[in-house]
């Protein structure tokens, strides 16, 4: 018995909304990228449904891809913030507006 | 026309000075006598080199070679060559020979006469004036060998440069740098034309060469004959407009009216340099030019009539100016003008010989004239005005007897060299005329000048060395040395003798053959195809006239210029060989005003560049200022003013940038899908 590939797309949408909503509505940079991280797996979500669906693999090696490339992002977003807080004494995202004209 | 035997060596004769100057120039403080060692060896090389280049070409041989091509370009010309190259060549053929021969014998007395002149007075900056001699002389030499119209027009301006340097050489008086800017300025007014014709003859015929089948005067010569339009023109148009432009140069060199207002400042520089640059060097180039691509000229009618006028002109009118001078150079630089007046006069009318054997004639005696002059100035410890001297005659016989042979060559009495080259080219000048009435009052006018010049040089001969001396310097004169007398002797001999070489005259007369030069270069011995003064002969469409038979003709043109010249020198000695001579200006009345402000040329060309030139300019700066700078500034604050709107979109906060994003990336899909038909 399987689960509709509707059903995994509705939750990849879900959870992509998520995402974007925390994206766009959160200040706290912790939880910024933690909505990015949501949006990746959302779109991991959407590869490897196609790929059962499908019946190859090549979705499902593009999504451990897509882990590992996560893994590093947050560990280059993770350094950002730190260098934030220590520049700010802040993780506020909305703080540091010196980087424009 | 392979480089053989001696003719191999005909780079050195240019590169032996260019090795003098970079001596004196690095090594001259070192040495004895400052440079002027390595500079006598380096023109007596190249005097040497020169002469056995004119026995080969004596021999019947010729030289033309390319020695290095520099560019060459496949773009098609107006005339259909399908490339040009740009090239250095020597052409060594019995023009470029006789006048290297020239060049390089005045070069090695103008050093030499420089032992006594400049280095016995103790100057200082000698090794720098040795050099520039040195890089003068190599500049004209090279000239003189150029096969082509682009190498001649560097070495033209390389030149130009050279007597900037020296006319400037007494950089620390107010009066010689302001000389040498007003030579440099004026010649390159005229070198901007010539640059242009450069520039329009390469790209009309696709060659810049003086000689050989692919030559411009070649390329010129079948496009007239087969009647092709040029840039819009028919072909003769054209050549007379290029010509003309080259022309240019010839006249800001030459110091031809109304380009001419240089010549007289360059006096400021040392004597020996006015010796080079009026009998061999700069002034000489000019007309130089105009024979080496006579040719080209002698395809177009009115810029041969238009060259004989100008020279007819400046004859008169330099010459009427040289009666007023106080001032020994002076005179004899409004000498020089008149007499490449004479030259150009003699070129313009068709007589090729007679041209060229001026140009050598006045080559000898002007030189003679000017390191004659420079004795004076030795012997008068520096004096220049005539109205000092008087009573050198006695002190000075050398100096005396020498001066005298180049003031009759220079006055044209008979028999010195100067009479047999004038008279030919009053003589050419006469027969056209006498069909064409334009040429006619270039002849007139070359004529009355006779006068003028038999005048002011007597005057100038008498005030110096004749009467009593009129103050303590001409008393007492300072000695000359050998190295002022061996030049004033050499030169001397030349003046007398020179004319030798082509008795035109005598020949009409007699028909004793003793026309040498009219046979050297019209190839008898050797030349390069098609530049003899006979294949110019064929291309002139001059007719020419006679008074009765060719004989009366002769004697009726040599019997009158004769006559004015002792007549000018018989007024002069009337006035002037007294013991205590007068100004007699009080006689001239207005004119004297007139003659002595050099008939307001220097004002007029003042007042060309302030009263019309600078309002001009003024106006095109005004104009730059506020429409053309007005135009750019507003299209630039209209730029400014709409970015420094929709820079407020960067606000600095990550979220705003993201949700942008994100309403463009909908905004994107919105549009494909609307495009796209998904809906």
């Amino acid at each position: 018995m399987t689960v509709a590939l509707e059903y995994y797309v509705l939750l990849s949408i879900a959870l992509f909304c998520i995402g974007l909503f925390g994206v766009l509505t959160r200040r706290n940079a912790l939880m910024f990228l933690m909505s990015v991280e949501l949006m990746l797996n959302a779109a991991n979500i959407n590869l490897i449904a196609f790929a059962f669906y499908h019946g190859n693999l090549t979705g499902q090696v593009f999504a451990l891809f897509t882990m590992a490339l996560a893994a590093a992002e947050v560990a280059v977003g993770l350094g950002i913030i730190l260098v934030l807080y220590r520049n700010f004494r802040d993780v506020d995202v909305t703080v540091p507006t010196t980087m424009r004209w | 026309m392979a480089g053989t035997g001696i003719f191999s060596y005909a780079p050195a004769i240019a590169l032996f000075p260019l090795v003098a100057f970079v001596v004196a120039l690095v090594f001259g403080k070192y040495m004895p006598k400052k440079g002027a060692i390595a500079g006598i060896f380096a023109t007596a090389g190249s005097l040497v080199l020169s002469l056995a280049m004119l026995a080969a070409v004596a021999g019947g041989e010729v030289y033309h070679e390319t020695i290095y091509e520099w560019t060459s370009g496949a773009v098609a010309s107006e005339v259909g060559a399908d490339g040009i190259e740009f090239t250095f060549g020597i052409l060594i053929d019995p023009l470029s020979a006789l006048m290297l021969v020239i060049v390089s014998l005045v070069a090695v007395l103008v050093h030499v006469f420089s032992l006594g002149y400049m280095n016995a007075e103790g100057e200082t900056g000698l090794p720098r004036y040795y050099a520039e001699l040195g890089l003068f002389t190599f500049s004209m030499l090279a000239f003189v060998f150029a096969d082509n119209l682009l190498m001649a027009f560097m070495f033209f301006e390389l030149v130009g440069l050279c007597s900037y340097l020296l006319i400037g050489f007494w950089f620390r008086t107010k009066s010689a740098p302001s000389a040498a800017k007003k030579a440099f300025l004026v010649t390159r007014f005229g070198d901007y034309f010539f640059l242009i014709g450069v520039v329009a003859i390469a790209a009309t015929f696709g060659t810049v060469a003086f000689a050989g089948d692919d030559s411009f005067v070649t390329a010129a010569e079948t496009a007239i004959d087969d009647g092709t339009q040029l840039f819009g023109f028919d072909a003769q148009t054209w050549v007379t407009i290029t010509g003309l432009l080259v022309l240019g140069g010839v006249i800001g060199k030459s110091a031809q009216f109304p380009l001419h207002t240089w010549l007289p400042d360059a006096m400021e520089g040392p004597t020996t340099v006015s010796a080079l640059i009026h009998a061999a060097t700069m002034v000489a180039a000019g007309v130089y030019l105009v024979a080496r691509m006579f040719g080209y000229y002698a395809l177009s009618p009115t810029a041969l009539a238009i060259i004989a006028f100008v020279g007819g002109f400046t004859a008169l009118f330099a010459a009427t100016m040289g009666v007023v001078k106080d001032d020994i150079k002076q005179v004899l630089a409004y000498s020089t003008i008149s007499q490449y007046g004479y030259m150009m006069l003699g070129l313009g009318v068709g007589g090729y010989v007679a041209g060229v054997f001026h140009l050598m004639n006045h080559a000898f005696f002007k030189a003679l004239l000017f390191l004659g002059a420079g004795a004076v100035i030795i012997l008068m410890h520096h004096e220049q005005d005539m109205w000092k001297m008087g009573g050198l005659k006695d002190k000075a016989p050398v100096t005396y007897y020498t001066f005298l042979a180049g003031a009759l060559a220079l006055a044209g009495i008979i028999p010195f060299s100067g009479f047999w080259s004038k008279d030919e080219i009053l003589y050419d000048a006469l027969i056209v005329g006498l069909e064409e009435p334009v040429i006619l009052a270039a002849y007139a006018m070359g004529l009355v000048a006779v006068f003028f010049t038999g005048f002011y040089t007597f005057r100038m001969v008498f005030l110096t060395f004749h009467g009593e001396p009129r103050s303590e310097a001409a008393e007492d004169p300072h000695p000359v040395g050998w190295a002022v007398k061996v030049p004033l002797i050499t030169l001397g001999v030349l003046a007398l003798v020179a004319g030798i070489a082509n008795l035109a005259p005598v020949y009409k007369l007699t028909g004793i053959e003793l026309t040498f030069l009219e046979s050297w270069l019209d190839g008898e011995y050797g030349a390069v195809e098609g530049l003899t003064y006979s294949a110019y002969g064929e291309l002139l469409a001059y007719e020419a006239g006679t008074i009765g038979t060719e004989q009366q003709t002769v004697l009726i043109a040599a019997g009158v210029s004769l006559l004015l010249a002792f007549s000018g020198a018989g007024v002069a000695w009337k006035l002037y060989n007294v013991p205590e001579p007068s100004r007699h200006v009080t006689k001239l009345g207005g004119a004297y005003t007139v003659l002595r402000s050099n008939y307001y040329q220097d004002e007029f060309q003042v007042w060309l560049a302030e009263g019309v030139t600078q309002p001009i300019a003024r106006a095109a700066d005004r104009f730059d200022r506020t429409v053309i700078d007005g135009t750019v500034n507003g299209v630039s604050s209209i730029s400014l003013f709409g970015s420094n709107r929709v820079k407020r979109l960067q606000t600095g906060i990550v979220t705003n940038y993201a949700a942008l994003l994100v309403a463009g990336f909908i905004g994107l899909l919105l549009v494909l899908g609307l495009y796209g038909g998904w809906f």
